[in-house]
């Protein structure tokens, strides 16, 4: 229903006038040690593109890819009941899946949801006026590779692990009760590849508050040290171009705002009179690092515009 | 030169490398090869965090990153950091171990003399650098090795020639002090504003 001339969060297939389901599949290598913890980061990772949708998930396949040979089978277990006791919190069941042998680690999961299809939230479908909600802190890829470095202390990766395989459900479910015309979750692309994907093409464009961005407070230090994910470099100089710096951000900041993230938060497109109260309800529901980060314009001079 | 080769490393492996060279070996001048932008941005970032400017030249797909020290020491509460806070940066080359010429039992005395008076300099001497038969100075035999290692405690740079320790089959012997090259003498006699020679 959605199609895939311009990219969306999940595939949406209509069964019938009331009912249509939401599917998506995603998976990667571990991004933290803890194997039970990357197992329910991976699950909140795929879940969330469901959310993003609008939809309810409802069941879940795991994929496995698994070096038999050099890992202890343990491990597996562990990563396993990670995603079982991630989608046990979201209700959703797992029905099956498929492992194979693989010189690298990686899992994740298929999730099938359902969704009215009056009530699909397509990232595209955003309109001039509406303000944008963001919903977590940005600057876990950053962290991530510190992670990997062995400088992240043992606090940092505790609080960003947590926050990767916290559910966008809460904020989903809140976000159901407001005039909401599009939605996306940060993930691989960054803040600002995100942002891309949901002006591109159309002649609608973004005024983003840099100010009002939430940016984990160590994530700074790190990319000054060049703890910088590749993948942040990629996502910059693909789309650079529709993006327009204020001249008083610095080249740290910037590439802040294209850092990819693992399990990132909702990125909700709102009517702009409803915004506040969005935000305050998503608070008060302990999404506590919610904010307002910017608002879409009509017929920009750039696509997206950053002060 | 410190020479880094991460060619086909994935980031952040380049910047740990780059990390460890300098913490263990504080050199002046480096240089690391890398074979993608996202690790030329990433070490540069790092070394200029590190206090060095850092330029970078493409080859192909690889860059050549050169990392130059702006500061004295390495970055962050070290005693280093307090040795260089003197008014004036005096370097010494010691490029004997004995003093003058005449005669080589009194010039050994007056050289353990002249090391243990050294730091009569305070925080103004800011390198001490051993090259040619100076290199015995360093070594596990030398009659000043305790007062060096306590110079070196409180902060002083000492650096010895890694070629004359090889001449002399001296590397594994050694006791106090980094192993340096020319490249690094020479850029330190350049940075110091005073150079000593004996």
């Amino acid at each position: 229903m959605v199609g895939l001339t311009r990219a969306d969060d999940a595939g949406v297939y209509r069964i019938n006038d009331t009912l249509a389901i939401v599917q998506t599949v995603d998976f990667f290598t571990p991004v933290v040690d803890d194997p039970y913890w990357f197992g329910q980061i991976a699950a909140a990772n795929a879940l969330s593109d469901v959310y993003a949708m609008g939809g309810i998930p409802k069941t879940a396949l795991n994929i496995v890819c698994f070096p038999v040979k050099k890992m202890d089978l343990g491990v597996l277990r562990d990563i396993i009941q990670g995603g079982v006791d991630k989608l046990k919190e979201a209700e959703v069941v797992l029905i099956g899946g498929h492992s194979i042998e693989d010189p690298e680690l990686k899992y994740g999961l298929s999730i099938t949801g359902f969704v009215h299809p009056d009530k699909i939230l397509a990232k595209t479908n955003l309109q001039a006026g509406d303000r944008l909600i963001l919903t977590k802190p940005i600057g876990t890829g950053i962290i991530n590779t510190a992670i990997k470095a062995g400088l992240a202390p043992k606090d940092l990766i505790e609080r960003t692990t947590r926050q990767m395989a916290a559910l966008n459900r809460v904020a989903a479910s809140v976000m159901a009760d407001f005039p909401v015309h599009a939605c996306t979750d940060i993930t691989g692309f960054g803040l600002l590849g995100h942002l891309a994907e949901m002006v591109a093409g159309s002649d609608l464009g973004i005024r983003l508050s840099v100010r009002e961005v939430p940016i984990l407070p160590e994530a700074r230090a790190f990319a000054a040290m060049g703890l910088i994910p590749a993948g942040a470099y990629k996502n910059k100089e693909f789309r650079e171009t529709l993006v327009h710096f204020s001249s008083s951000i610095d080249g740290l900041t910037r590439d802040i705002l294209f850092d990819p993230q693992t399990s990132g938060g909702l990125l909700i497109c709102v009517a702009a009179p409803q915004a506040e109260a969005l935000v305050q309800k998503l608070r008060e529901n302990g999404i506590d690092q919610s904010a307002i980060i910017g608002d879409v314009i009509h017929d920009p001079k750039h696509p997206i515009v950053i002060t | 030169m410190k020479e880094i080769d991460a060619r086909g490393l994935a980031c952040p492996a380049p910047v740990l490398l780059t990390k460890e060279a300098i913490e263990t070996e504080n050199p002046a001048f480096l240089k690391i090869i890398v074979d993608g932008a996202a690790c030329r941005q990433n070490v540069c970032r790092f070394l200029e965090s590190q206090q060095f400017e850092a330029t970078a030249e493409q080859h192909g797909n690889e860059f050549h990153i050169t990392g130059k020290r702006t500061t004295d020491g390495p970055v962050g509460d070290k005693p280093a950091e307090k040795a260089a806070t003197g008014s004036k940066k005096i370097l010494v080359l010691a490029t004997t171990d004995r003093m003058g010429f005449g005669d080589d039992e009194l010039g050994r005395k007056l050289m353990v003399n002249f090391i243990k008076t050294l730091k009569e300099m305070g925080p103004n001497l800011w390198r001490l650098i051993f090259v040619n038969n100076g290199v015995k100075l360093s070594i596990a035999e030398s009659a000043v090795l305790t007062t060096l290692q306590e110079y070196e405690k409180n902060g002083l740079h000492i650096l010895v020639c890694g070629t004359c320790l090889d001449h002399f089959n001296l590397l594994e012997q050694k006791r106090v002090g980094h192993t340096t090259n020319m490249l690094d003498i020479v850029t330190a006699m350049e940075l110091a504003d005073k150079v000593i020679t004996l």
